[in-house]
């Protein structure tokens, strides 16, 4: 980490000896007010700081939240009923390899260009895979498992509550903290195509004008907001499944 | 059925054949376990054990005959896992997202409470928990692990594994539980302090006879060590496919039957047995179940008359 703070002042120090007026890597005076530029208010009396962390944080939270809601409660019908899965499995598998980010043009067409838009497009990607997941998982579960339960007088209900619920939960949040990535890359394609406000907007716009000094901060927040939703969720995990190892099987 | 049949009834095995495609696994086997017995369940590799254990369980149905349990107080068909048989695996044995004691509580919760009464009657569930941990934690401290009870089985040895595995089924007081070579992966020590363990459990059945009640606890224990089989079983029943099948007319093997049940000796849990007393008794069972070269009558040594 500080090696790269120290590598960057190096070359952009280099940089701007021979062109001092060189905005591509940004001097940490430069940077500074670049990020002067985001905090205080423009013309229009609005903060892009504040703009662009609600827009895009409220996208990725519905989105999210939509998509793990549905992604768990498909995967755990398809894992738990029978004739559900052999409906879902094939459609849901197939899903999960289309790539989405070149899916985008149908959300367009579907959705629009506004909330609903970023909402269907994340939820829909991180649906297939973390339903797949779960489902997996389900599968995965020794069958002893689950008619030990009925021989202490489990219904079939309790059997998917108190046992393969609460033995899938914690590699169902392994695979929310993996899908964060995918919904973060989503969600800031579109808004870099459609977005009139929102980090992926703000990115485009000021790398258009070479506005290094704003792009390079907005990168480092984005990667640090992901590492923060990331350390939550396992902070969550290690909170609802103390016994959880992920080294053993 | 009287209730003086019920008092005694285990389990019931009638006419039960079993094969998969060509494989002839089981053929017209009968098995009458009465309440209270420990039936010690031996037999050559393969023979069928496990399958037997899992047409109980009800996990694998038998293709002809019937095994019955008293379900809720009336004979009833096995055909499906329930709360009338209990069963300890060699893996498998807990639920790694449970510490050993909501381990052990667990069947109490399930069987006892609805999904209803503990989701939106909180306080009452809260309540209930707190009666089944406690009462969970009565039967840990009977089977030595007092001191270990919110460890999860990750955080435990194999032997405290099975202990607790044990427990677990053992609380429910089923009308039979099943151990399928519970002590297969244990060293020597631990298997014996197993077996104590065990024999503590049938010393609690012949009081309560003696006190004329039903015994709490039936079970049918399967095991490689003919040692452990005289020792914790009360009766032991070899199932083999090596008996003379041609005197029945059939041109191949049709599969393993009982080709021994007789009596064991029963021992106190405080009571190291002399094996070598007991040299007859295994050398009988290594012929009659496990010698292929010897093929005698299947009911010769079938001793049905009562054992108590
Ligand atoms: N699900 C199955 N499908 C096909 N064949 C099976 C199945 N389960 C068991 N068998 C066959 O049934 C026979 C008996 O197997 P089983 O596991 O019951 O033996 P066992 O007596 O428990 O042996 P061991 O003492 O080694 O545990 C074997 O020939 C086995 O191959
Ligand atoms: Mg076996």
């Amino acid at each position: 980490m500080l090696l790269l703070l120290v590598g960057y002042t190096w070359v952009s120090h280099r940089q701007h000896q021979v062109n001092p007026d060189d905005t591509t890597i940004p001097s940490w005076s430069q940077m500074y007010k670049g990020v002067e530029k985001f905090i205080q208010p423009d013309q229009k009396e609005e903060r892009w700081i504040v703009e662009d962390s609600i827009a895009t944080g409220r996208r990725l939270f519905f989105g999210l939240g939509l998509g793990v809601v549905f992604g768990f409660t498909i995967g755990m019908m398809m894992g738990c009923i029978t004739p559900i899965e052999a409906f879902l499995q094939p459609p849901i598998s197939l899903l999960a390899k289309v790539p989405q980010t070149a899916a985008l043009a149908v959300y367009f067409v579907f959705f629009g260009t506004g909330m609903e838009m970023y909402v269907a497009m994340i939820a829909f990607g991180i649906i297939p895979a973390l339903a797949v997941t779960v489902y997996l998982a389900i599968k995965d579960l020794p069958s002893e498992m689950l008619d030990k339960a009925y021989t202490l007088g489990a219904s079939h209900f309790e059997v998917a509550t108190e046992v393969v619920f609460k033995q899938v939960l914690p590699k169902f949040i392994d695979a929310v903290r993996l899908a964060i990535g995918p919904a973060i890359v989503f969600l800031i394609a579109a808004e870099m195509v459609v977005g009139d406000v929102g980090f992926g907007y703000r990115i485009r716009l000021q790398f258009k004008l070479t506005n290094m000094n704003v792009v390079y901060p907005y990168l480092v927040m984005l990667a640090f907001f992901g590492f923060a939703l990331d350390y939550c969720l396992r902070f969550l995990q290690a909170k609802l499944c103390p016994w959880y190892q992920r080294d053993s099987k | 059925m009287t209730a003086v049949e019920q008092h005694n009834f285990g389990l019931h095995c009638r006419e039960v054949s079993h094969w998969f495609g060509d494989n002839k696994v089981l053929f017209d086997l009968n098995l009458k376990v009465d309440a209270g017995q420990f039936v010690a369940l031996v037999g050559p590799s393969g023979c069928g054990k496990s399958t037997l254990l899992r047409a109980i369980l009800g996990t694998d149905l038998p293709q002809e005959g019937e095994i019955l349990t008293l379900q809720n107080g009336r004979l009833a068909n096995a055909d499906r896992p329930g709360r009338d048989r209990g069963i300890v695996y060699q893996k498998y044995s807990l639920y790694p997202f449970l510490t050993a004691l909501d381990n052990v509580a667990l069947g109490l919760k399930l069987d006892q409470t609805t999904t209803m009464f503990r989701w939106f009657n909180w306080s009452g569930w809260a309540k209930k928990q707190k009666e089944f941990r406690d009462r969970a934690a009565v039967f840990l401290d009977k089977v030595g692990l007092g001191q270990a009870m919110h460890l999860y089985p990750s955080q435990m040895s194999g032997g405290m594994q099975q202990r607790v595995a044990i427990a677990q089924a053992l609380i429910m007081e089923p009308e039979i539980i099943l151990l399928d070579e519970p002590f297969g992966a244990l060293d020597e020590a631990t298997r014996e302090e197993l077996q104590e363990m065990l024999l503590q459990f049938y010393e609690e059945n012949k009081e309560a006879m003696a006190e004329g009640k039903k015994p709490p606890y039936t079970l049918i224990i399967v095991t490689h060590e003919l040692n452990e089989a005289i020792r914790v079983g009360d009766r032991l029943v070899g199932l083999s496919q090596y008996w003379d099948w041609k005197v029945d007319g059939h041109q191949r093997s049709p599969g393993a039957t009982v080709v021994y049940d007789k009596p064991a000796p029963v021992f106190r849990s405080d009571e190291r047995p002399d094996y070598e007393m007991f040299a007859d008794i295994r050398h009988e069972i290594r012929q009659v179940v496990y010698n292929p070269e010897v093929l005698q009558q299947r009911d010769e040594h079938v001793n049905l008359s009562p054992t108590r």
